[in-house]
């Protein structure tokens, strides 16, 4: 299938460093490069890591109906959801959410960006733009107050991650002062394309526009960035060379694995997808009124959801070594006993954590906090399960592949002292 | 990853299918993982290593290596009984990505010498890569 598989505009970059690359979404995408996986992903705890994203999907949608095709089709309430008082979405600010069929399952995830009144822009996963978009215009019927665009290809994404984010982006911005005054979490500024997404001014030095979203998929501090493909190569080497001093590293799709595994930041169509989107970590996802009790809004899938049974439940776990489990037809969870309880989703070793006593610490822990120093983890198998019934946090259970046995824990967070909410003044 | 003439393949030790090496040390044959074989399986974090005394056919699965890409059985080249393990790997695990011909995982007394000369030589082994 060699003839098929696309590639991103940076491909002959991971080529060019020798990258172990693999097929994902359909993409030829690098796993990791030289430094390793393992630096990789320790690279974007403690200085930067830079990751190719542009397998990622975006679509735009333009006119006076959109925010009412996204109310009937997203699970966020758009008129509910940002912030501890749950504001409207407004221009400059984005949501994650999920897609839902008429079952309740989950067609993929999708973070929203409000641009204008009347212009949004979604990035969903590999793959996705086709699909989402031919699901957006069957819910639209051919009514003409809501164009909806697939920039499938078309617009080059990367990911800059870790606690120097920040301070690196000032080094090539025309105007960092501005574009990181009050960037909230979930909050973005610039537009790829000024002249379709209008956007306020945001360059770099040379005057190439780019969007810049305070998000990312690592559960640390930084940015996705958005550019025209053509600028991507340029954006890349600019991050590379101005992150030295802090020993950015490219990071493969290894390390993004681990990284959001250990964040507990679900795969779509890995961890969620088509099968009932209830009880799983990430029903924070839907408009749920003050109470928790029923939605703010009906949706597509609302109504399957609010009239199911009991569900399967999706639960995070980590392990007390590194050693992992290779999901396969014969992977299964078990209780202490051997009975089966149901199927392993996710298993990956986030390498920059491991127990100290009962606790889990990572390097990003402060000492005062239990990190002892030097701290040498030995990283810790993590992911997560299926099972039939919710188990207590706590609970242990065993991971098999038929073969060998693990046993990990059920817990709510697995990584600790995560950044990504960071207040951006402390890391400019 | 490494291109086929980037690997490094000493002819000091012989080579298996499974990408495992054996080198004679007197009367007891060490057992480790080619280059080749760190570089597919990328960083290595643990290695399951078995006990002193265990007997192993020649074929058969004597530890894992957990890479952050997948779990790997490690399958003796010859015949015999482990004589000493490599703990140095236990906290070091990183050491077969670095020194993939240092580090070997464990020291065998091998049940029949005559295994290791069916087993591949460097240029043999570098055919069979190529495919």
């Amino acid at each position: 299938m060699e003839h098929t598989m696309k590639t991103t505009p940076l491909h002959g970059w991971h080529v060019g460093q020798s990258a172990n690359m693999a097929t994902f979404g359909g993409y030829d995408m690098p796993l990791w490069y030289p430094s390793g996986a393992k630096a990789e992903h320790l690279a974007a705890l403690t200085g930067a890591g830079l990751f190719d994203t542009s397998h990622m999907a975006v679509l735009t949608l333009h006119g006076p109906g959109v925010r009412d095709l996204l109310q009937r089709t997203f699970s966020k309430d758009l008129e509910r959801c940002i912030g501890p008082r749950k504001g409207p979405l407004i221009a400059g600010r984005c949501v994650y959410g999920v897609f839902l069929d008429t079952s309740g399952w989950v067609i993929d995830d999708a973070i929203v960006y409000q641009c204008t009144d009347q212009d949004y822009m979604l990035v969903v996963n590999a793959s996705m733009g086709g699909p989402i978009a031919a699901h957006l215009r069957q819910e639209q019927q051919g009514r003409p107050d809501a164009k909806i665009v697939d920039h499938t290809d078309q617009v080059g994404k990367m990911d800059l991650q870790g606690p120097a984010a920040a301070r690196i982006l000032t080094r090539i911005l025309a105007n960092p002062e501005q574009v990181f005054e009050k960037m909230v979490y979930f909050s973005f500024k610039g537009s790829f394309n000024p002249q379709r997404l209008p956007a306020d001014p945001l360059t770099l030095l040379d005057g190439t526009p780019l969007m810049v979203s305070r998000t990312g998929y690592t559960g640390e501090f930084g940015f996705e960035l958005f550019i025209a493909p053509e600028h991507i190569e340029k954006l890349w080497n600019l991050l590379l060379a101005a992150g030295q001093p802090e020993g950015i590293l490219a990071c493969g799709l290894a390390a993004r694995d681990s990284l959001r595994a250990g964040a507990g930041l679900p795969l779509s169509h890995q961890d969620i997808g088509p099968w009932l989107f209830a009880c799983n970590p990430w029903l924070f996802v839907l408009p749920w009124n003050e109470q928790g009790t029923a939605f703010t809004k009906e949706f597509i899938g609302s109504a399957a959801l609010l009239t199911a049974g009991n569900a399967p439940c999706t639960l995070a776990y980590a392990g007390f070594d590194p050693r992992k489990i290779t999901i396969s037809d014969t992977s299964l969870v078990t209780d202490l006993d051997g009975k089966p309880l149901g199927t392993i989703l996710t298993c990956t070793t986030d390498m920059a954590i491991d127990r100290v006593g009962n606790a889990i610490v990572s390097v990003a822990t402060p000492i005062e906090a239990g990190r002892s120093e030097p701290f040498a983890p030995r990283g810790l198998c993590c992911g997560f399960v299926r099972v039939e019934q919710k188990l207590p946090l706590g609970t242990e259970v065993v991971l098999t592949d038929g073969k060998r046995k693990l046993k990990v824990e059920i817990r709510d967070q697995i990584r600790p002292d995560r950044t990504a909410r960071t207040p951006m003044h402390t890391m400019l | 990853m490494k291109e086929l003439e980037e690997l490094h393949l000493p002819d000091d030790v012989r080579y298996t299918d499974e990408h495992e090496w054996a080198r004679v040390t007197g009367d007891t044959v060490r057992i480790g993982v080619s280059d080749y074989a760190q570089d597919q399986l990328g960083d290595i974090v643990f290695v399951e290593l078995p006990a002193i005394g265990d007997s192993f056919a020649k074929g058969d699965e004597f530890g894992t290596l957990e890479s952050v890409k997948a779990v790997s059985e490690l399958y003796m080249p010859m015949s015999g009984e482990v004589v000493a393990v490599n703990t140095a790997l236990t906290d070091s695990p990183e050491l077969i990505n670095q020194q993939p011909y240092d580090a070997w995982i464990i020291e065998i007394k091998p049940a029949d010498r005559s295994e290791y000369d069916q087993l591949f030589s460097a240029a043999a082994y570098l055919d069979l890569l190529k495919g």
